[in-house]
């Protein structure tokens, strides 16, 4: 059966419309409503360019709208068209004109170009050399790296959890309060990707460290290099370096699935 | 008295208003119940104490039984809940490890352990919450027992007094709603009902030193008019205690010394062109932010209103707030704190205070503090940068243009029958 070419031209048309709405009510990442409406002139034009390209789809288009208009016999019908389609255009106009109070959108980076040095704990690192010096032992002396990761471990759930979560998933107890959310540690391509002279950056520099692209001024992770305390700053390079590179390893390797390190 | 099914959804969902997490996703079904079982063995739980929660004689919601579960509700569990349930009772309460606890605020249900569905509050009512003093009502031994039927009335009424207006949603943007003639400066002035309320989340301050773990206050709600010369801002939040330094009823209550209730709100003093906004942390070197501070007052002295300028939580100069013409005024009643603070859109010291303008998204955020519960100074609850917004009157054209589209179109068909016809 061959479906009427009106029918096609509204299915297609509403199909279009629902395509591009899907993100928004499926996943929460709607389309901004002025593209929804660029798409949706592009996805009607085309429809009409194509079925209007022959003679027989431009009969099977127009045909049944001249039939209503002129048979007699469709007048209730006809009636009833001619109401619903002006109050559908001034329908859509007014909602195109309704000034929208939601908040602006503000896109900003999040995994943001880190600079070449940061000067933190009181020694400037640059960046592009810097590796963790505690990886080392991952091959040549396991048991310490064991426990230098068991020192990471318990850093995180003494500082990092209430945000990013007992499971590293970022969803801490008081993550629902910040916006940008804190970041998840166990998607593949986050924290795994990373390296890690760029996670050493963004712990000890938290969000005021980020560069203007990235938004500090919203971002909530704390300045982790101001946590140190005066018994701590003696031993600091030491100390504080092997403990964000614990943390950092924890995130980056171990999952919660093994509890043990 | 703990029974295996609350155990089982505890490990399961996590519990919200704690730091236990949800398992689901880890731990997988046959785990979950060896898990339950396991804890009830060490904890001398194991013991049968009651069968299993039994629905059966269900009473269904009416007004009626909402009627009866509330006076119920004023007499057995109003001491620790509060009046309207919201927290603010009048028991001191600990749980088994010696903790300070503040029972649960009954009208938000989005921070309860599992949620407000009656079934869940009827078995919490029956069987307590085993490691905290919320009791059971179920248990033949203790002297406060409920009937079956008293417990479904009290359920039905504490899914009544859900407060849904206080429950923070996605939009975050507080409108201010143009008004011709005088603002509201009294908190219980009618004209607030019909302002649009916006809520928040407030996280205690775990930013920077010195930072506090165990708030009491957890969202507040706002509400804003403007007119041609001012604007007021209603804050209304949940505080299970009002604390009055110096008063002997808020001693009683209190966890340590009774220190000052307190509200703020922060403002850019500039406001931003584009995204770039100060530090949501009290700003920061470049960009100063105006903080308006009300404070409860104690025995013998007033409420009174504090203005701030901070550029970092290092810098920060006290100002004459009546210069501004900055004013705010408080009441406290039944767990609720309601203050409105109030100012001049404009002001003479333009480089130092926020010139509010019509039509603009402004960065704005709030503080809080309870007194009752140790805080002050940097021990406090905050949200990070929402936005206001003076919202314009909607322009005419927003409704004559589609009309005359209406129109148009109607013509254009009444042309096309007309022409067909003719054709005919
Ligand atoms: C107050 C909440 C909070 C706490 C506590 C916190 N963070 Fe964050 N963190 C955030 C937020 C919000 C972000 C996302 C915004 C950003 O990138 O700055 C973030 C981002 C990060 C990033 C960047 C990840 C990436 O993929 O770029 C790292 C690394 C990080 N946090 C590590 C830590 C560590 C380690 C701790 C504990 C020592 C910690 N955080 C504690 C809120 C927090
Ligand atoms: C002795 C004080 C006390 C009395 C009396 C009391 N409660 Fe509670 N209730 C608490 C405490 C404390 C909590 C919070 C426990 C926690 O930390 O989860 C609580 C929690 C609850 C919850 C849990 C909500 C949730 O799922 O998180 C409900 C429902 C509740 N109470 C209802 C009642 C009702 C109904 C009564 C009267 C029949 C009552 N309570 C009497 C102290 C009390």
């Amino acid at each position: 059966m061959k479906i009427p070419r009106l029918l096609l031209f509204v299915i297609i048309v509403v199909i279009s419309y629902g395509i591009f709405k899907a993100p928004g009510i499926l996943l929460n990442q709607p389309i901004p409503s002025s593209l929804i409406v660029m798409y949706m002139f592009f996805a009607v034009v085309t429809t009409l360019l194509w079925i209007t390209s022959t003679e027989k789809g431009m009969q099977g288009l127009v045909g049944p709208i001249k039939t209503m208009i002129e048979d007699p016999s469709k007048k209730t019908l006809r009636n009833i068209v001619f109401v619903i389609v002006p109050l559908v255009a001034g329908g859509i106009t007014y909602m195109q004109l309704k000034p929208s109070y939601e908040a602006p959108v503000e896109l900003r980076s999040i995994h943001p170009a880190p600079p070449s040095t940061v000067k933190v704990f009181g020694k400037t690192f640059n960046l592009a050399t810097l590796v963790n010096p505690y990886r080392k032992f991952e091959k040549e002396d396991p048991a310490k790296f064991a426990q230098f990761v068991k020192e990471g471990g318990e850093v995180y759930f003494k500082n990092c959890f209430y945000c990013h979560g007992d499971k590293l998933d970022g969803k801490g107890h008081y993550a629902h309060g910040f916006n940008p959310l804190p970041l998840a540690f166990t998607d593949i391509g986050t924290i795994a990707q990373l390296q890690e002279s760029f996670v050493f950056w963004r712990i000890s520099t938290g969000g005021p460290g980020l560069p203007k692209e990235a938004a500090p001024w919203v971002s909530a992770m704390p300045v982790w290099e101001n946590f140190i305390t005066e018994d701590e700053k003696k031993r600091e390079r030491q100390y504080t370096t092997r403990n964000a590179g614990g943390a950092m390893v924890r995130m980056g390797r171990e999952t919660v699935l093994q509890p043990n390190f | 008295m703990i029974s295996g099914g609350m155990n089982h959804i505890s490990l399961w969902k996590g519990m919200s208003g704690t730091s236990m997490p949800n398992w689901d996703d880890v731990l997988k079904e046959q785990e979950r119940w060896d898990i339950v079982a396991y804890i009830k063995t060490f904890s001398g739980l194991d013991k049968p104490a009651k069968g299993p929660i039994d629905y059966k004689n269900q009473i269904k919601s009416s007004k009626e039984s909402i009627e009866k579960g509330k006076e119920t509700f004023k007499k057995m569990c109003a001491e620790c809940h509060g009046e309207e349930g919201r927290g603010d009772g009048t028991k001191k309460l600990k749980d088994d490890l010696g903790f300070r606890t503040w029972p649960r605020n009954l009208t938000k249900p989005w921070t309860f352990r599992v949620d407000n569905d009656p079934k869940e509050i009827y078995t919490r009512i029956s069987n307590g919450i085993p490691g905290t003093q919320m009791p059971s009502f179920a248990d033949p031994t203790s002297k406060k027992t409920l009937s079956d039927e008293e417990r479904w009335n009290v359920a039905n009424y504490i899914v009544s007094i859900a407060d849904d207006v206080k429950r923070p949603k996605d939009d975050t943007v507080l409108k201010a709603i143009r008004v011709e003639g005088e603002l509201p400066d009294k908190v219980d002035d009618p004209k607030w009902s019909v302002a649009e309320s916006t809520s928040f989340y407030m996280i205690p301050q775990i930013i920077a030193k010195e930072r506090f773990f165990t708030p009491s206050l957890d969202s507040i709600t706002a509400k804003a008019f403007y007119n041609g010369k001012e604007i007021s801002i209603l804050l209304e939040w949940d505080d299970r205690t009002k604390s009055i330094p110096g008063d002997e009823k808020a001693k009683e209550i209190a966890e340590g010394d009774v220190l000052e209730d307190s509200v703020a709100i922060q403002l850019p003093v500039t406001i931003p062109e584009e995204m770039e906004k100060p530090y949501f942390g009290m700003g920061d070197s470049v960009r100063p932010v105006n903080i308006w501070q009300w404070k409860s007052g104690k025995k013998d002295a007033s409420e009174a209103i504090k203005l701030l300028n901070a550029n970092g939580f290092q810098k920060v100069e006290q100002r004459d707030a009546g210069k501004t013409g900055l004013r705010a005024t408080g009441i406290y009643n039944n767990g609720t704190w309601r203050v409105v603070m109030k100012r001049q859109l404009a002001t003479e010291e333009k480089g130092k205070d926020i010139q509010f303008e019509e039509g603009r998204y402004t960065p704005i955020s709030f503080a809080a503090w309870d007194g009752s519960n140790g805080e002050s100074g940097s021990r406090h609850v905050m949200t990070t940068w929402s936005w206001l917004l003076l919202k314009p009157a909607t322009p005419k054209s927003t409704y004559i243009i589609p009309l005359i589209v209406v129109v148009v179109v109607f013509g254009g068909e009444l042309l096309l029958a007309r022409s067909s016809r003719k054709k005919i």
